[in-house]
C-alpha cells in the first residue's frame, strides 16, 4: 500500500511558482487518500459478504440435501429391542394333502398390567371386567393397587377386545404382540390336530408349543426355524374328513351310541385320509383333561387310536385268511360248526344254529364262531401269533400321533389254546380300530404290510409280504360275500362293491365279565372289493337300534349302515367312479361237494 | 456514510416514499406468514382457534408496525440505537425480576395484552447498535484491540443474562448473529481465528465437565446434546423429538400427504407441533416441494437482504440489513437443522411461520428497519 503524500513537495514548489495556495492540493490529497481508504473498506466489507453469502447458500444445501434425503426414505417407525425377542415364533402351518391349512397362526395380542403406571386404577379395573365379564373388578383393583409390579390379565385378545381395551387410555395397561394358533376349521380333525398352548411367555412374544396329538408330536419340527417355515402336509382329506365326521355323528346319534370312531385308509400306502372320534372338541379352546371317572369318556380321548376295544367277529377273516394261505383249507372246505363246542368247561357258541357244517366262506358270511375257533385249533396258538404279529396287530401303531405310543393292544397273559380260539373271533385281544383298519389293509391290498401314517409319504414303499396274493384275493371275496349275502347287507352300496365283516363284541366290565346289553359295534370294510382302493372301520360305542320290536345291538344293523353311508358319500369325494364289479371273482369258483 | 452525498443524490421524502418500499419483500413475508397460518389451521384440526387467528392478528399488528417504521428514516433509527439497547437490558434484567415463568424457564414480561420476549427485542437492538457503533468507528480502528473488546461486551452481556434464563437457542443467535456482523464490518480475521478455537475449548470443557461438581451446562441440556448425537439410544425419551420428527419428514415424501392429512403431526406424536417443530407438519402434508418452496422463499427475502446492503452507500443501513438478514437466516436454519437432526434440540422457532407473538413482531420491526434503510437509500437522480 502506497500513501498517497499530502504535501508532494515537488507540487508545492510548482504551485508556488505558479502563484497558487499549496494547501488546495494538501486537501485534495486528503480526499484522495480518504477516498482511497473508504474504498478499501469498502471492498473488504463486499468480499466478507460474498463469504457470509457463501456459507448462507452452503446452509441452505445443507438444509435442501437433508431435507431430500428425509423425503426419499422410506418413514419407518423406531423399534426398541424386544428383550424377549429370541422366542422363536413362527411356528410352521399343518395342511390337509391337498394343501387346506388345518392349522396356523393368527397375530394377535396379549394383555398385562403395570400397576406403577397406572394413572387411574379404579377406572381401569371397572372398563376391564365391562370388556371381560369373567374378570371381577373388585379383585383387579387389588392387583392394580397391590404391590404387584407386573401381572397378566388376557393371554389373547380378539381385536374388539384390543381396541376396547386401548380405548380406556389407560397407560398401564398394556399389549404384548402373540402368536396364536389357530385351527381354521374348528372341530374338524380334532383328535388328529390335538392342539397348542403358550410355554415360555415375556412381553413381546410367546412360544407356542403342541400340547396333543400331531403338534405335539411334530412340535420340535413344526417350531424349527431351520425348516423356513415349510408347512407339514398331512394325509388328511379335508373334504373326506368333513363328511366322514359329518355322517359318522348322524350315526352315532342314529344308533343311539355314546361314542363313535372311524378310520379311512389306503390300502396301498397306509395314508389315513381320515380318521374321526366321537365326541370331539374343538382344538382352538382345548378342554381340561377329566379329573375324574372314565378318561375314555372325554371327548379328548381318541377312540380310533387309543380306544382298545375286543373288536369281535372283524378278527374272523384272520384265521380263515391264514388257514387259506397254510393250505389247510380253501373256500369250499366243509368245516365242522357243530356246536356248541367245549373246551374244558367253556363253551364256544354261534348266534344262530349253523347246522351241523359249513364251507369256509359260509363260516365268515354267517360269521360262525365255533366254524373259526377250529380253524383257529388248527393253525396252533404260535403260528397265529405270529401272523396276527406280522399284521401289527400286538403292538402299538407307529401313527405320528403322541398318543399312539400308549395304546398298545391287550394280550392275553398265558397264549394258550382256549385263548387261540376266542382270539380267532375277537375276544380276548383288544386292539384300537386303527390296529384293525391297517391289519385289514395289509391283509386285502394283495397281501404286503402297510404301516398306518398320517403324513403324506413323498415315496410309495412296498412292505414286506403277509400272504399271497390269491389269498388276499380269496379273503376280499369271502369279505364281498358278506355284504352280498351276509350280516352285512346293508353294506351295499351300489357301484363300490364293498366287502367287509362285522363284529360285535360285548363290553367287558370293569371288574370281569361282560355286559350283555352293552356291545362295540363294528364294521371293518374294503371297497371296491375286486379292485382295493381304500379300507374303512367304523365302530360304535354301545349303539342300540330301536326300529324294530326289540332293540337290535348286533353291528349288521348300526355300524354298517353309518359305514355304507360313509362310503356312499366319501367314495365319489376321493375320486372312485361307481363300476359294476365281476359277479364272478377272481380265481375262486364256487363248488359244490 | 457521508451526508454529503444526500445532497447529491435522491432521497425520496413524504408520501412518495410508499413507492419505494420494496413490495416483493412485503409479498414473501406475508406469503411466509400465509403458509404459517395454513400450518397452524391443519396443526388444530382445521380450526382457526387456538393458533392461526391470534397468529393473524399478530401478523397484521407487525406488518402495521413494519409500515411505520419503513417511513421513519434511517438516520433516525441509528440515533435510536443505543437508547433501544439500553432499553432491551433493562427490559431483559427486568425478565429476571419480575419475568413470568413459562415451560421451566422464565422468559417473559406479561404486558396484559401479549407476552413480550426481552431476549427476541434484544436480537434487533443489538444488531442496530453494532450497525451503530460500526459507522461512528473510523474504519481504520476497527481491529484495535480495544474497539474489538467494546463490541465483544455489547454481544456478550445481553448473552449471558438471556443464558441465566435459561435460553440457549436466543444465546446462540445473539453470539452468531453479532459475530457475523463483527465480521461484516472488517474486524480482523485473527480475532476470529481465535474465537473459534476458544469455542472448540469451551465444548470440550463443557464435554469434559459432564457429571463434575463444575458441570456448565445444565442435565436437560447434555441429554440433548446426548440425543443429538445418538437419538436412536432414546427414542422414547429424550430423542423422542427427534425421531418422532424425522418420521414425520420422511413420511411427507416428494409431494406430501396432502392439506390437512398429515398424521403424525395432527395425532400429536410430535410436541411443540405448533411451535419450533412446525415445519414437520409443513414437510408432511405438502412433502419435499412444500419444505423447498419455504426455503426458497426464505432465500430470496435473504436474496434481496444482501443486493440492498450491496447497493447502499450508507454503512448504517448496509449493516443493519446484513445483519437482520443473518439474524433472519440463523432462526430458520438452526430451527430446520434442529427438526431435521443436523444439530441439536434448541428451541428456535421457524421464523414467520412458528406460533408465537414476540418473535415475529421482532422479525417484522426488523424488517421494517431493513424496508426503512432501503426507501431512504441515495439514489441516482
Amino acid at each position: 500500500m502506497t500513501r498517497i503524500p499530502l504535501r508532494p513537495l515537488a507540487r508545492i514548489l510548482e504551485a508556488r511558482a505558479k502563484g497558487e495556495n499549496p494547501d488546495a492540493i494538501e486537501r485534495e490529497n486528503l480526499r484522495r487518500r480518504h477516498d482511497d481508504m473508504r474504498d478499501r473498506a469498502r471492498l473488504r466489507a463486499e468480499g466478507r459478504l460474498l463469504v457470509l453469502a457463501g456459507l448462507f447458500l452452503c446452509a441452505f444445501l445443507v438444509v435442501g440435501g437433508r431435507m431430500a434425503m428425509l423425503s426419499a426414505t422410506e418413514a419407518s417407525e423406531p423399534r426398541a429391542q424386544a428383550p424377549g425377542a429370541s422366542i422363536a415364533m413362527a411356528r410352521a402351518d399343518i395342511l390337509d394333502r391337498n394343501g387346506r391349512v388345518l392349522a396356523t397362526n393368527l397375530a394377535t395380542h396379549a394383555l398385562y398390567a403395570q400397576p406403577p403406571q397406572m394413572v387411574d386404577p379404579e377406572n381401569a379395573a371397572l372398563a376391564l371386567a365391562q370388556i371381560f365379564p369373567d374378570l371381577k373388578a373388585d379383585e383387579l383393583l387389588a392387583d392394580f393397587t397391590g404391590s404387584r409390579k407386573f401381572l397378566w390379565i388376557k393371554k389373547k385378545l380378539s381385536p374388539e377386545q384390543k381396541q376396547a381395551v386401548h380405548d380406556i387410555g389407560e397407560p398401564g395397561l398394556l399389549f404384548g404382540p402373540r402368536e396364536m394358533r389357530l385351527y381354521p376349521n374348528g372341530s374338524l380333525a380334532a383328535h388328529v390336530l390335538g392342539g397348542a398352548s403358550f410355554g415360555k411367555e415375556g412381553v413381546s412374544a410367546a412360544e407356542v408349543i403342541g400340547v396333543a396329538g400331531i403338534e405335539a408330536q411334530f412340535d420340535e419340527y413344526l417350531r424349527n426355524p431351520a425348516n423356513g417355515d415349510a408347512p407339514l402336509m398331512l394325509s388328511l382329506d379335508l373334504t373326506v374328513q368333513a363328511a366322514v365326521e359329518r355322517v359318522l355323528y348322524g350315526g352315532m346319534k342314529m344308533m343311539n351310541a355314546k361314542g363313535a370312531a372311524a378310520v379311512l385308509m389306503d390300502v396301498h400306502t397306509g395314508e389315513i385320509v381320515s380318521i374321526a372320534s366321537l365326541p370331539d372338541f374343538d382344538p382352538n379352546d382345548r378342554p381340561r383333561p377329566l379329573t375324574q371317572g372314565d378318561q375314555s369318556d372325554s371327548p379328548l380321548f381318541n377312540r380310533a387310536v387309543q380306544g382298545v376295544y375286543e373288536l369281535g367277529s372283524t378278527f374272523k377273516i384272520f384265521a380263515a385268511a391264514q388257514a387259506v394261505e397254510l393250505g389247510l383249507v380253501n373256500p369250499a372246505t366243509m368245516v365242522n360248526t357243530k356246536g356248541p363246542l367245549r373246551w374244558g368247561k367253556f363253551r364256544i357258541r354261534d348266534f344262530h344254529d349253523y347246522g351241523a357244517q359249513l364251507s369256509v366262506t359260509d363260516v365268515i358270511v354267517k360269521s360262525s364262531n365255533i366254524g373259526t375257533a377250529r380253524m383257529a385249533m388248527d393253525i396252533g396258538a404260535a403260528r397265529q401269533r405270529d401272523f396276527l404279529a406280522t399284521l401289527g396287530l400286538l403292538e402299538a401303531t407307529p401313527v405320528e400321533l403322541v398318543e399312539a405310543a400308549g395304546a398298545k393292544p391287550l394280550l392275553p397273559q398265558n397264549w394258550s389254546e382256549l385263548s387261540t380260539m376266542t382270539i380267532s373271533y375277537g375276544h380276548g385281544l383288544s386292539s384300537s380300530p386303527l390296529h384293525l383298519a391297517s391289519a385289514y389293509a395289509s391283509l386285502l391290498n394283495g397281501g404286503t404290510r402297510v404301516q398306518p401314517t398320517l403324513i403324506r409319504p413323498t415315496h410309495v414303499t412296498v412292505g414286506p409280504r403277509i400272504v399271497t396274493a390269491e389269498t388276499s384275493a380269496i379273503a376280499r371275496d369271502m369279505l364281498r360275500q358278506v355284504v352280498v349275502r351276509g350280516t352285512a347287507s346293508f353294506g351295499e352300496v351300489p357301484g363300490y362293491a364293498v366287502g367287509g365283516k362285522t363284529g360285535t363284541a360285548d363290553k367287558p366290565k370293569p371288574r370281569g365279565g361282560y355286559y350283555d346289553d352293552k356291545v362295540i359295534a363294528t364294521f371293518a370294510s374294503v371297497f371296491p372289493a375286486n379292485n382295493p382302493k381304500y379300507v374303512l372301520v367304523v365302530t360304535l360305542d354301545e349303539p342300540v337300534e330301536t326300529s324294530g320290536p326289540k332293540p337290535r345291538r348286533t353291528a349288521g344293523w348300526t355300524a354298517v349302515p353309518v359305514a355304507a353311508e360313509i362310503i356312499r358319500r366319501v367314495a365319489p369325494l376321493m375320486g372312485l367312479k361307481p363300476e359294476i364289479a365281476p359277479l364272478s371273482p377272481t380265481g375262486v369258483t364256487l363248488t359244490s361237494n | 456514510m457521508s451526508y454529503l452525498e444526500y445532497n447529491v443524490k435522491f432521497v425520496p421524502t413524504g408520501l412518495r416514499k410508499v413507492l419505494y418500499i420494496n413490495w416483493v419483500l412485503v409479498i414473501l413475508l406475508t406469503s411466509v406468514a400465509g403458509l404459517g397460518f395454513l400450518m397452524l389451521y391443519s396443526v388444530a384440526g382445521g380450526s382457526m382457534d387456538p393458533w392461526a387467528g391470534a397468529q393473524m392478528k399478530r401478523f397484521a399488528l407487525g406488518m402495521s408496525l413494519m409500515f411505520i417504521i419503513a417511513m421513519v428514516p434511517i438516520w433516525f433509527w441509528r440515533n435510536m440505537a443505543v437508547l433501544a439497547f439500553g432499553a432491551s437490558l433493562i427490559l431483559l434484567l427486568l425478565v429476571d425480576l419480575v419475568g413470568v415463568t413459562g415451560m421451566g424457564a422464565q422468559r417473559w414480561i406479561d404486558l396484559g395484552f401479549m407476552r413480550l420476549q426481552p431476549s427476541e427485542l434484544t436480537k434487533i437492538t443489538l444488531v442496530m447498535v453494532l450497525a451503530a457503533y460500526y459507522d461512528w468507528l473510523d474504519v481504520s480502528k476497527v481491529s484495535r484491540p480495544l474497539w474489538v473488546l467494546l463490541p465483544l461486551a455489547m454481544i456478550l452481556v445481553p448473552t449471558a443474562m438471556v443464558l441465566r434464563q435459561p435460553d440457549l437457542g436466543t444465546s446462540i443467535l445473539l453470539v452468531a448473529g453479532g459475530g457475523a456482523m463483527m465480521f461484516l464490518a472488517g474486524v480482523n480475521l485473527f480475532y476470529f481465528i481465535a474465537v473459534i478455537a476458544a469455542g472448540v475449548g469451551l465444548v470440550t470443557a463443557v464435554l469434559v465437565s459432564k457429571g463434575t461438581e463444575w458441570q456448565i451446562l445444565k442435565d436437560y441440556q447434555y441429554r440433548r446434546i446426548d440425543t443429538f448425537l445418538d437419538p436412536a439410544s432414546d427414542p422414547l425419551g429424550a430423542g423422542y423429538h427427534i425421531t418422532q420428527s424425522k418420521i414425520t419428514l420422511g413420511s411427507g415424501g416428494w409431494t406430501g400427504k396432502g392439506f390437512m392429512q398429515g398424521t403424525q403431526s395432527r395425532l400429536s406424536f410430535l410436541p411443540e407441533k405448533h411451535t419450533d417443530f412446525i415445519f414437520t407438519t409443513l414437510a408432511e402434508e405438502f412433502g419435499f416441494l412444500g419444505a423447498a418452496s419455504l426455503l426458497a422463499m426464505y432465500l430470496l427475502i435473504i436474496i434481496f437482504c444482501v443486493v440492498t446492503a450491496l447497493q447502499n452507500r450508507d454503512r448504517f443501513s448496509s449493516l443493519l440489513t446484513l445483519g437482520i438478514a443473518t439474524t433472519f437466516f440463523l432462526f430458520f436454519a438452526v430451527n430446520m437443522s434442529m427438526v431435521m437432526g443436523l444439530a441439536p434440540v434448541v428451541g428456535v422457532p421457524l421464523p414467520m411461520v412458528s406460533y408465537g407473538g414476540s418473535a415475529m413482531l421482532v422479525l417484522l420491526v426488523g424488517f421494517g428497519l431493513v424496508q426503512s434503510a432501503h426507501v431512504h437509500k441515495a439514489r441516482q437522480k
